[in-house]
């Protein structure tokens, strides 16, 4: 057996030059060719100064938040094989889960702690970049990207609260939409809302809730929420995000 | 690894293979996990194996009885009795019993069969499907296997595909007496 014959072979191929695009050589243009044709060198800026990629400035937490929304998204597809949500299965699914599906419950304690743990590292990240003063110019548009994922982050936890249809989900959901009433002008019981016309079936809570009460209605909405509209809308929101730090640079110490 | 004179594993191959061991381990266990995650333990769907009455409640002849909840026919003959699933072999409809003329009729394609299963004529290429049987100790009831199937290689005559009776007549698919 002659490998080198072999692998000469494989990598003359046209199958294998188009996806392996240059070789190995330490030449200015394969440094180049690296970034180029490498999605993920692709997505992170061109260049970074040592300082501002150490640990103790950045503590790691946007990437972390990254990493934890992956896994979210990964172990959420798996749970959703098992999952429906039909209010008079939900909580039995997720007892299934739990007890009877090999590895349930493993798959749904890293969902609940990625989640709890991706709002905190989320927060985190932002008082980093506040601290560090991480937002100032050119960087301000990013930063108001940052609160809408940060605001996508916190709603995605809450809808997925609802899901386990248990008494916790129910009485959660029961209370935030009773906020969303208590808002100005688009909630019944807020400030202004009754004058301009809200009633129990038209105002804010009617629409979260598809209903007066936290119903079928309300399950499959938060449903569709959870786990196709927000997750779709982080995603762009990520990718401008990520394209506005390739574009603005890494900040930190000149 | 250095490869000079006496073989050693320096502290840096060392780690290295650690590292390369975890990462493997760790892979390989979600891989496991993935694949057991696929395959549910408990099903919520009709029974596969379920019980049919004892083999007195059933005369010589066809019983209809089971036809619509669970898919299956249950024939006694002069020697015993088995299970015959009402599946058309040719693209799985559900045939009919026509006791006048002693024959199942497929209404999507026409495949015919006999009492024992033969196709007589029609799309079908195979001969109806007959599910295992067996005595619960207990109880004395049937007891039927839905997925363990009796699927002979037929033979081709001038009346249509056969397989000779004697060879279906064995366990776990027949009950005799």
């Amino acid at each position: 057996m002659d490998f080198k014959k072999i692998s000469d072979w494989i990598t003359s191929t046209q199958f294998y030059k188009a996806i392996f695009r240059h070789g190995y050589e330490d030449t200015p243009r394969n440094r180049a060719m690296t970034t180029f044709s490498n999605v993920m060198y692709h997505l992170h800026p061109v260049k970074t100064r040592k300082e501002s990629i150490k640990l103790r400035y950045t503590w790691c937490m946007g990437g972390t938040s990254l990493l934890l929304f992956i896994m979210l998204a990964f172990t959420g597809v798996l749970l959703m094989f098992y999952y429906v949500p039909d209010a008079r299965r939900a909580y039995n699914d997720i007892k299934d889960i739990m007890a009877v599906v090999s590895f349930g419950s493993t798959f749904r304690n890293i969902h609940r702690l990625a989640a709890h743990l991706m709002v905190f590292t989320v927060w985190v990240h932002m008082t980093r970049v506040f601290l560090t003063g991480a937002y100032k110019s050119p960087r301000e548009f990013n930063w108001i990207i940052g609160v809408v994922l940060l605001m996508l982050t916190l709603v995605l936890s809450w809808t997925g609260y609802l899901l386990p249809w248990d008494q916790l989900a129910l009485w959660a959901i029961t209370v935030g939409t009773k906020m969303a009433a208590a808002a100005p002008f688009f909630g019944v019981e807020g400030p202004f809302g009754a004058q301009l016309g809200m009633r129990p079936d038209t105002d804010v809570k009617f629409m979260l809730l598809g209903g007066t009460e936290v119903g079928q209605n309300a399950l499959l909405r938060f449903y569709v929420l959870h786990c196709v509209v927000l997750p779709v809308m982080v995603v762009l929101f990520l990718a401008i995000h990520f394209w506005r730090v390739r574009k603005d640079g890494f900040s930190g110490p000149l | 690894m250095s490869n000079n004179g006496d073989e050693k594993i320096t502290r840096r191959d060392f780690f290295s293979l650690v590292g390369w061991a975890g990462i493997a381990a760790t892979m390989g266990g979600s891989a496991f996990s993935f694949y057991k995650y696929y395959f549910p333990n408990v099903l919520y769907e009709s029974q596969k194996v379920f019980k049919i009455g004892k083999p007195s409640e059933y005369p010589p002849g066809l019983s209809e009885r089971w036809k619509k909840e669970r898919q299956i026919w249950v024939v006694r003959n002069e020697r015993g009795l088995y299970a015959m699933i009402s599946i058309c072999r040719h693209l799985g409809c559900t045939p009919n019993w026509f006791s006048d003329k002693k024959v199942f009729l497929c209404p999507c394609h026409g495949s015919i069969y006999d009492l024992a299963g033969n196709v007589l004529g029609g799309p079908a290429p195979r001969l109806f499907w007959r599910a295992a049987v067996k005595i619960d100790p207990v109880d004395g009831q049937i007891i039927v296997d839905f997925n363990h199937r009796q699927d002979p290689d037929p033979v081709s005559t001038e009346n249509g595909l056969m397989v000779e009776e004697a060879s279906r007549e064995v366990e776990p698919f027949f009950l005799k007496g």
